[in-house]
């Protein structure tokens, strides 16, 4: 401390000076403008080139975490490109339909097929969507050539498919531009062909005549191609003709499909249920009786009501004229006694 | 109050007078202003205090302002000029010389009396200028300005010196 003291005295002279340098610049810049105003420009240009070597400086320090950041980001990108672009090719394979677009009724999931077998009698389809996405047992699954199956199974985030190609796979179908019906099922052995049985004899069918969906079942909607008539021949009882159907869905390279979500179709399931129940019947039917009953007695209640309203009515008019008539009788009375006196 | 301080009163008054109501006046090529209160900085002998050479100084160059409108200006330069002055007057005055050897022709030559003065003015032009312009866009007229004020107020004061401590007869110039 001493030692400082020293040397402020020794140096008191500086001291001194840089006070007088201050006072004076104190009054430059108090009473003239113009050396004030290029001061503080001055000044706050220095002041913001300081700013902006001090901001780079900061900034270079901050590069590191700002890298980091930007990362992340990319990654969030990448994978938000990576959804969208997946998405777009899912609404590319509803939209680019060969078939004719499904009815607003139908909504579709796109998924992907992640396993598939196609040398076995049941060969089975497992999707990446499942009852998280609104999958359930008994929807049709398509793509973008034709009808690939239904859903036999389903877990939270998988489905599992009984193709066309399974033994057990029975699809009603129709000839297009024809109203007549069968069945398609499937002969262990080719990968796309299929057999359409209980077609009439007299139906006239010729090659490549397109068979498709015949909406009959809640699973699929009418007109949904299933494949081309490759050929045909007489059924096992000779009532009708098998036609050979080439399918159009291509199995063998099958990447991408939709499942038809149905959501009428539970509806109108329990609907045919009931209608077919003859317990559920008779319990209708008397639920019937008894709301008409209840209606009816609801029916003459109100009756009763409107009756007793009316009556009152009636007898509140006559109760009305009664008064007026007494009232005019005494008016009478009391004139004929005053002309009698 | 002794005889110094009067003396320097004195002096300061005096020099303050002609530089108020003479030399503030003059504009030599419309720029050059001669800031001849500068020799009451020159004048101060040699191990003066230098506190006492700031005070003084810059007390002149207040002074000054106030009479002129040039707030701080003068007082700023007079005071760097001030704390030069020691510096300045010690390159022109031998080791052996008095200890309180007064600046003059008599005791300095008259080349090195006018190097000092020369010096010693030209710091205080350059502050002063300085100070006035405030910015480099004018540069060459303020250069120039430093120059003829720094030439005009030595030879201004260099008149004043032979005026104040006329030289001897037969004195040669050293």
């Amino acid at each position: 401390m001493r030692a400082l003291i020293d040397i402020l005295i020794q140096y008191k002279h500086w001291l001194l000076f840089l006070l007088l340098e201050a006072i004076s610049f104190l009054f430059l810049f108090s009473f003239n403008g113009r050396q004030r105003s290029v001061f503080f420009t001055t000044a706050n240009d220095v002041v913001g080139s300081a700013y902006s070597v001090i901001s780079s400086i900061t900034s270079y320090i901050q590069l590191q975490e700002e890298n980091e950041r930007l990362e992340a980001t990319n990654e969030q990108l990448r994978q938000q490109l990576y959804t969208m672009r997946q998405q777009l090719e899912d609404s590319k394979l509803v939209n680019t339909h060969p078939m004719k677009a499904l009815p607003p009724l139908y909504h579709t999931v796109p998924a992907k097929v992640v396993n598939l077998t196609l040398h076995k009698a049941n060969n089975l389809i497992t999707i990446n969507k499942g009852e998280a996405d609104g999958i359930r047992p008994e929807m049709g699954v398509v793509n973008s050539q034709g009808v690939v199956g239904i859903v036999y199974m389903t877990s939270q985030h998988y489905s599992i498919v009984m193709p066309l190609l399974n033994v057990n796979s029975k699809v009603s179908c129709r000839l297009r531009h024809s109203e007549y019906f069968g069945s398609l099922i499937w002969q262990r052995g080719c990968a796309n062909i299929a057999y359409a049985t209980s077609i009439p004899r007299h139906v006239k069918v010729k090659k490549n005549d397109i068979v498709e969906t015949n909406g009959y079942s809640d699973v699929f909607p009418a007109g949904l191609p299933i494949g081309a008539v490759a050929g045909f021949g007489d059924s096992a009882d000779g009532m009708s003709y098998m036609l050979k159907v080439k399918l159009f869905a291509n199995f063998t390279t099958l990447r991408e499909v939709s499942v038809i979500t149905n959501y009428h179709s539970p509806e109108r399931r329990l609907l045919e249920q009931q209608a077919e129940d003859p317990a559920k019947q008779d319990s209708i039917l008397a639920e019937q009786e008894k709301r008409k009953a209840a209606e009816l007695k609801e029916l003459e209640q109100r009756k009763a009501a409107e009756q007793r309203a009316v009556d009152k009515e009636i007898q509140e008019e006559l109760e009305k004229q009664f008064i007026q008539a007494q009232g005019a009788q005494t008016v009478q009375d009391t004139e004929k006694a005053d002309t009698v006196r | 109050m002794n005889s110094v301080f009067l003396q320097r009163l004195t002096r300061l008054s005096i020099l303050l007078f002609f530089q108020v109501l003479v030399f503030n006046h003059i504009h030599l090529l419309g720029y050059i202003t001669p800031l001849v209160l500068g020799y009451m900085i020159a004048c101060f002998h040699r191990n003066s205090s230098r506190n006492s050479i700031l005070l003084w100084a810059f007390s002149a160059g207040l002074l000054n302002d106030m009479f002129s409108n040039t707030a701080g200006m003068a007082a700023a330069s007079c005071t760097l000029a001030a704390m030069m002055q020691p510096l300045l007057l010690g390159m022109f005055t031998p080791y052996n010389s008095a200890e309180d050897l007064t600046p003059t022709f008599r005791t300095l030559g008259f080349w090195k009396y006018v190097t000092y003065i020369t010096l010693l003015m030209f710091v205080l032009h350059v502050a002063y200028y300085a100070l006035d312009a405030f910015t480099l866009r004018d540069w060459p007229l303020t250069l120039l300005s430093i120059a003829g004020a720094t030439l005009l107020t030595t030879i201004i004061i260099v008149f004043i010196e032979l005026l104040v401590h006329p030289r001897k007869q037969g004195q040669v110039p050293n």
